[in-house]
Protein backbone atom coordinates (compact mmCIF):
# COMPACT_ATOMS: atom_id res chain seq x y z
CA UNK A 1 0.00 0.00 0.00
CA UNK A 2 1.33 3.70 -0.97
CA UNK A 3 2.06 6.18 1.48
CA UNK A 4 0.78 9.26 1.13
CA UNK A 5 4.51 10.58 0.78
CA UNK A 6 5.39 7.84 -2.00
CA UNK A 7 1.79 9.64 -3.67
CA UNK A 8 2.88 12.70 -3.17
CA UNK A 9 6.40 12.27 -5.12
CA UNK A 10 4.11 10.09 -7.70
CA UNK A 11 1.57 13.19 -8.26
CA UNK A 12 3.05 15.34 -10.86
CA UNK A 13 3.61 11.73 -13.16
CA UNK A 14 0.05 10.47 -12.16
CA UNK A 15 -1.41 14.33 -13.27
CA UNK A 16 1.13 14.21 -16.67
CA UNK A 17 0.10 10.73 -17.15
CA UNK A 18 3.49 9.56 -16.98
CA UNK A 19 2.83 6.59 -14.74
CA UNK A 20 2.88 2.95 -15.61
CA UNK A 21 -0.38 0.85 -15.26
CA UNK A 22 -0.39 -0.45 -12.17
CA UNK A 23 1.47 2.30 -10.29
CA UNK A 24 -1.59 4.55 -11.55
CA UNK A 25 -4.00 1.75 -10.05
CA UNK A 26 -1.89 2.07 -6.20
CA UNK A 27 -2.60 5.90 -7.05
CA UNK A 28 -6.21 5.49 -7.71
CA UNK A 29 -6.45 2.94 -4.81
CA UNK A 30 -4.76 5.29 -2.08
CA UNK A 31 -7.22 7.96 -3.29
CA UNK A 32 -10.09 6.66 -2.70
CA UNK A 33 -9.46 5.74 0.50
CA UNK A 34 -6.96 8.66 1.80
CA UNK A 35 -9.15 12.43 2.05
CA UNK A 36 -5.76 14.39 2.98
CA UNK A 37 -4.10 12.92 -0.29
CA UNK A 38 -7.54 13.42 -2.20
CA UNK A 39 -7.17 17.39 -1.21
CA UNK A 40 -3.47 17.48 -2.24
CA UNK A 41 -3.57 16.44 -5.17
CA UNK A 42 -7.10 18.69 -5.90
CA UNK A 43 -4.94 21.87 -4.64
CA UNK A 44 -2.44 20.53 -6.84
CA UNK A 45 -4.14 20.58 -9.85
CA UNK A 46 -5.56 23.88 -8.91
CA UNK A 47 -1.90 25.29 -8.70
CA UNK A 48 -1.29 24.25 -12.37
CA UNK A 49 -4.40 26.28 -13.52
CA UNK A 50 -3.34 29.10 -11.27
CA UNK A 51 -0.06 29.03 -13.54
CA UNK A 52 -2.36 28.68 -16.66
CA UNK A 53 -3.96 31.56 -16.28
CA UNK A 54 -1.11 34.01 -14.97
CA UNK A 55 -0.96 36.47 -17.44
CA UNK A 56 1.94 36.73 -19.26
CA UNK A 57 4.28 39.80 -19.19
CA UNK A 58 3.88 42.32 -22.03
CA UNK A 59 6.61 42.37 -24.62
CA UNK A 60 8.44 45.45 -23.74
CA UNK A 61 9.73 47.16 -26.67
CA UNK A 62 6.81 45.49 -29.01
CA UNK A 63 6.90 48.03 -31.65
CA UNK A 64 10.57 48.36 -32.08
CA UNK A 65 11.42 45.13 -32.25
CA UNK A 66 7.74 44.48 -34.51
CA UNK A 67 9.49 47.25 -36.89
CA UNK A 68 12.81 46.24 -37.30
CA UNK A 69 11.76 42.26 -38.19
CA UNK A 70 9.42 43.82 -40.81
CA UNK A 71 12.16 45.60 -42.04
CA UNK A 72 14.42 42.32 -42.28
CA UNK A 73 11.39 40.83 -44.07
CA UNK A 74 11.56 43.39 -46.80
CA UNK A 75 15.25 42.60 -47.31
CA UNK A 76 16.28 39.67 -47.67
CA UNK A 77 19.87 39.47 -47.64
CA UNK B 1 -3.03 33.32 -26.95
CA UNK B 2 -3.36 31.55 -30.07
CA UNK B 3 -3.38 32.98 -33.25
CA UNK B 4 -4.02 31.99 -37.08
CA UNK B 5 -0.78 30.53 -38.37
CA UNK B 6 -2.28 30.74 -41.76
CA UNK B 7 -3.63 33.86 -42.03
CA UNK B 8 -0.60 35.30 -40.22
CA UNK B 9 1.88 34.15 -42.87
CA UNK B 10 1.24 36.09 -46.07
CA UNK B 11 0.85 38.85 -44.17
CA UNK B 12 4.78 38.32 -42.85
CA UNK B 13 6.24 37.34 -45.93
CA UNK B 14 5.16 40.96 -47.26
CA UNK B 15 6.83 42.40 -44.30
CA UNK B 16 3.48 43.83 -42.49
CA UNK B 17 4.27 45.58 -39.22
CA UNK B 18 1.25 45.00 -37.88
CA UNK B 19 1.46 41.07 -38.43
CA UNK B 20 5.50 41.13 -36.63
CA UNK B 21 3.91 42.67 -33.67
CA UNK B 22 0.95 40.34 -33.28
CA UNK B 23 3.72 37.29 -33.84
CA UNK B 24 5.87 38.88 -31.34
CA UNK B 25 3.34 39.14 -28.72
CA UNK B 26 2.22 35.67 -29.00
CA UNK B 27 4.91 33.89 -28.92
CA UNK B 28 7.95 35.73 -27.34
CA UNK B 29 6.99 34.51 -23.96
CA UNK B 30 7.17 31.11 -24.76
CA UNK B 31 10.75 31.41 -26.90
CA UNK B 32 12.27 33.55 -23.89
CA UNK B 33 11.82 30.24 -21.74
CA UNK B 34 13.30 27.76 -24.17
CA UNK B 35 16.36 30.28 -24.38
CA UNK B 36 16.38 30.92 -20.89
CA UNK B 37 16.76 27.00 -20.24
CA UNK B 38 20.06 27.24 -22.83
CA UNK B 39 21.44 30.00 -22.58
CA UNK B 40 20.58 31.37 -18.96
CA UNK B 41 18.93 34.68 -17.52
CA UNK B 42 21.94 36.34 -18.98
CA UNK B 43 22.18 35.66 -22.87
CA UNK B 44 18.40 35.06 -22.77
CA UNK B 45 17.31 38.51 -25.04
CA UNK B 46 20.36 37.95 -27.72
CA UNK B 47 19.67 34.22 -28.37
CA UNK B 48 16.03 35.24 -29.00
CA UNK B 49 17.03 38.38 -31.44
CA UNK B 50 19.36 35.60 -33.12
CA UNK B 51 16.07 33.43 -33.00
CA UNK B 52 13.61 36.05 -34.56
CA UNK B 53 16.60 37.25 -37.29
CA UNK B 54 16.74 33.75 -37.98
CA UNK B 55 12.97 33.35 -38.24
CA UNK B 56 13.06 36.14 -40.81
CA UNK B 57 15.08 34.78 -42.88
CA UNK B 58 13.55 31.39 -43.05
CA UNK B 59 9.98 32.48 -42.77
CA UNK B 60 9.38 31.95 -46.42
CA UNK B 61 10.90 28.17 -46.47
CA UNK B 62 8.14 27.56 -43.39
CA UNK B 63 6.48 24.50 -45.08
CA UNK B 64 3.75 24.55 -42.27
CA UNK B 65 4.52 20.78 -41.51
CA UNK B 66 4.52 21.76 -38.06
CA UNK B 67 2.39 24.33 -36.39
CA UNK B 68 4.37 27.69 -36.27
CA UNK B 69 4.81 27.76 -32.63
CA UNK B 70 6.33 24.50 -32.47
CA UNK B 71 8.91 25.93 -35.70
CA UNK B 72 9.83 28.71 -33.55
CA UNK B 73 10.50 27.15 -30.70
CA UNK B 74 12.79 24.95 -32.75
CA UNK B 75 14.55 27.53 -34.52
CA UNK B 76 15.09 29.64 -30.58
CA UNK B 77 16.44 26.49 -29.51
CA UNK B 78 18.74 25.96 -32.08
CA UNK B 79 19.97 29.41 -32.35
CA UNK B 80 20.58 29.51 -28.33
CA UNK B 81 22.64 26.33 -28.87
CA UNK B 82 24.45 27.78 -31.56
CA UNK B 83 25.23 30.70 -28.67
CA UNK B 84 26.09 28.19 -26.52
CA UNK B 85 29.88 27.91 -26.87
CA UNK B 86 30.85 25.67 -23.90
CA UNK B 87 30.89 21.76 -23.55
CA UNK B 88 27.25 20.47 -23.25
CA UNK B 89 25.95 20.99 -19.61
CA UNK B 90 25.21 19.05 -17.26
CA UNK B 91 21.29 19.72 -15.86
CA UNK B 92 21.48 20.86 -12.49
CA UNK B 93 18.83 19.10 -10.44
CA UNK B 94 20.04 20.21 -7.56
CA UNK B 95 17.55 22.64 -5.17
CA UNK B 96 17.52 25.90 -4.61
CA UNK B 97 15.53 27.05 -1.88
CA UNK B 98 12.32 28.49 -2.57
CA UNK B 99 10.33 31.51 -0.58
CA UNK B 100 7.95 28.79 1.13
CA UNK B 101 9.67 25.52 0.48
CA UNK B 102 8.35 22.49 -0.68
CA UNK B 103 6.30 19.53 0.11
CA UNK B 104 9.03 18.33 1.89
CA UNK B 105 10.18 14.86 3.88
CA UNK B 106 9.16 17.16 7.36
CA UNK B 107 5.54 16.60 6.54
CA UNK B 108 5.18 13.60 6.99
CA UNK B 109 6.05 10.73 9.70
CA UNK B 110 8.50 8.12 9.69
CA UNK B 111 5.74 5.89 8.39
CA UNK B 112 4.33 8.31 5.32
CA UNK B 113 1.83 9.37 6.51
CA UNK B 114 0.69 12.99 6.42
CA UNK B 115 2.18 15.02 9.72
CA UNK B 116 0.51 17.99 8.37
CA UNK B 117 -1.90 17.76 5.80
CA UNK B 118 -3.09 20.04 3.50
CA UNK B 119 -5.93 22.40 4.74
CA UNK B 120 -9.21 23.62 2.87
CA UNK B 121 -7.73 26.69 0.64
CA UNK B 122 -10.61 29.61 0.67
CA UNK B 123 -10.28 30.14 -2.97
CA UNK B 124 -11.16 27.06 -5.34
CA UNK B 125 -10.98 28.98 -8.81
CA UNK B 126 -8.13 29.82 -10.18
CA UNK B 127 -9.63 33.46 -11.29
CA UNK B 128 -10.38 33.95 -7.56
CA UNK B 129 -6.50 33.14 -6.67
CA UNK B 130 -5.47 35.52 -8.43
CA UNK B 131 -7.79 38.47 -8.06
CA UNK B 132 -5.45 38.90 -5.16
CA UNK B 133 -2.57 41.33 -6.47
CA UNK B 134 -0.41 40.54 -3.54
CA UNK B 135 -0.53 36.98 -4.60
CA UNK B 136 0.06 37.53 -8.21
CA UNK B 137 3.63 39.05 -6.84
CA UNK B 138 4.31 36.18 -4.19
CA UNK B 139 3.78 33.81 -7.17
CA UNK B 140 6.40 35.73 -9.36
CA UNK B 141 8.65 35.98 -6.67
CA UNK B 142 8.68 32.28 -6.65
CA UNK B 143 8.64 31.73 -9.82
CA UNK B 144 12.16 33.69 -10.31
CA UNK B 145 13.74 31.66 -7.17
CA UNK B 146 13.88 28.65 -9.49
CA UNK B 147 16.64 28.23 -11.21
CA UNK B 148 16.53 28.92 -15.01
CA UNK B 149 16.06 24.98 -16.31
CA UNK B 150 13.21 24.67 -13.87
CA UNK B 151 11.80 27.81 -14.18
CA UNK B 152 11.30 27.35 -18.03
CA UNK B 153 10.17 23.32 -18.00
CA UNK B 154 7.11 24.53 -15.61
CA UNK B 155 6.48 27.95 -18.12
CA UNK B 156 6.56 25.58 -20.89
CA UNK B 157 4.32 22.65 -19.73
CA UNK B 158 1.71 24.68 -17.79
CA UNK B 159 1.95 27.86 -19.57
CA UNK B 160 2.44 27.47 -23.38
CA UNK B 161 0.93 23.71 -22.86
CA UNK B 162 3.76 21.44 -24.41
CA UNK B 163 4.22 17.80 -23.70
CA UNK B 164 6.63 16.14 -22.09
CA UNK B 165 8.30 14.79 -25.29
CA UNK B 166 8.41 18.59 -26.71
CA UNK B 167 10.08 19.77 -24.05
CA UNK B 168 12.68 16.87 -23.93
CA UNK B 169 13.35 17.78 -27.93
CA UNK B 170 14.00 21.12 -27.50
CA UNK B 171 16.20 21.45 -24.27
CA UNK B 172 17.98 18.04 -25.09
CA UNK B 173 17.01 16.84 -21.49
CA UNK B 174 15.93 13.56 -20.83
CA UNK B 175 12.04 12.30 -19.83
CA UNK B 176 13.32 11.39 -16.44
CA UNK B 177 14.77 15.03 -15.80
CA UNK B 178 12.30 16.83 -16.95
CA UNK B 179 9.52 15.24 -14.52
CA UNK B 180 11.90 15.80 -11.91
CA UNK B 181 12.42 19.13 -12.24
CA UNK B 182 8.46 19.49 -13.42
CA UNK B 183 7.87 18.16 -10.14
CA UNK B 184 9.70 20.06 -8.01
CA UNK B 185 8.94 23.62 -9.51
CA UNK B 186 5.27 22.72 -9.04
CA UNK B 187 5.46 21.86 -5.31
CA UNK B 188 7.32 25.17 -4.77
CA UNK B 189 4.54 26.88 -6.04
CA UNK B 190 1.93 24.42 -4.01
CA UNK B 191 3.68 25.77 -1.08
CA UNK B 192 3.32 28.98 -2.22
CA UNK B 193 -0.59 29.14 -2.94
CA UNK B 194 -0.85 27.14 0.25
CA UNK B 195 1.79 29.44 2.39
CA UNK B 196 -0.96 32.21 1.18
CA UNK B 197 -4.24 30.48 1.83
CA UNK B 198 -3.08 30.18 5.42
CA UNK B 199 -1.44 33.38 5.75
CA UNK B 200 -3.08 35.98 3.90
CA UNK B 201 0.49 37.14 2.95
CA UNK B 202 3.35 36.55 1.19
Amino acid sequence: MLSCKALVASSSDYLDGQLRFTEGLSVRAHLAMCGNCRRFVRQLRLTLRVLQQMPEPLVSDLDAVAAQLADAAKKPD
Amino acid sequence: MPINDVELLPRLLAGEQKAFAELVAAYQGAMMAVAYAIVGRRYADEAVQDAWLAVVRSLAGFQGRSSLKTWLLTITANTAKARLRQNRRTVQLDEQPAPHGSVGAERFASDGHWLNAPQAWHEDSPEALLSASELRECLDKTLSSLSELQNSVLLLRERQGLELEAICNLLDISLSNVRVLLHRARLKVFATLEHFEETGQC
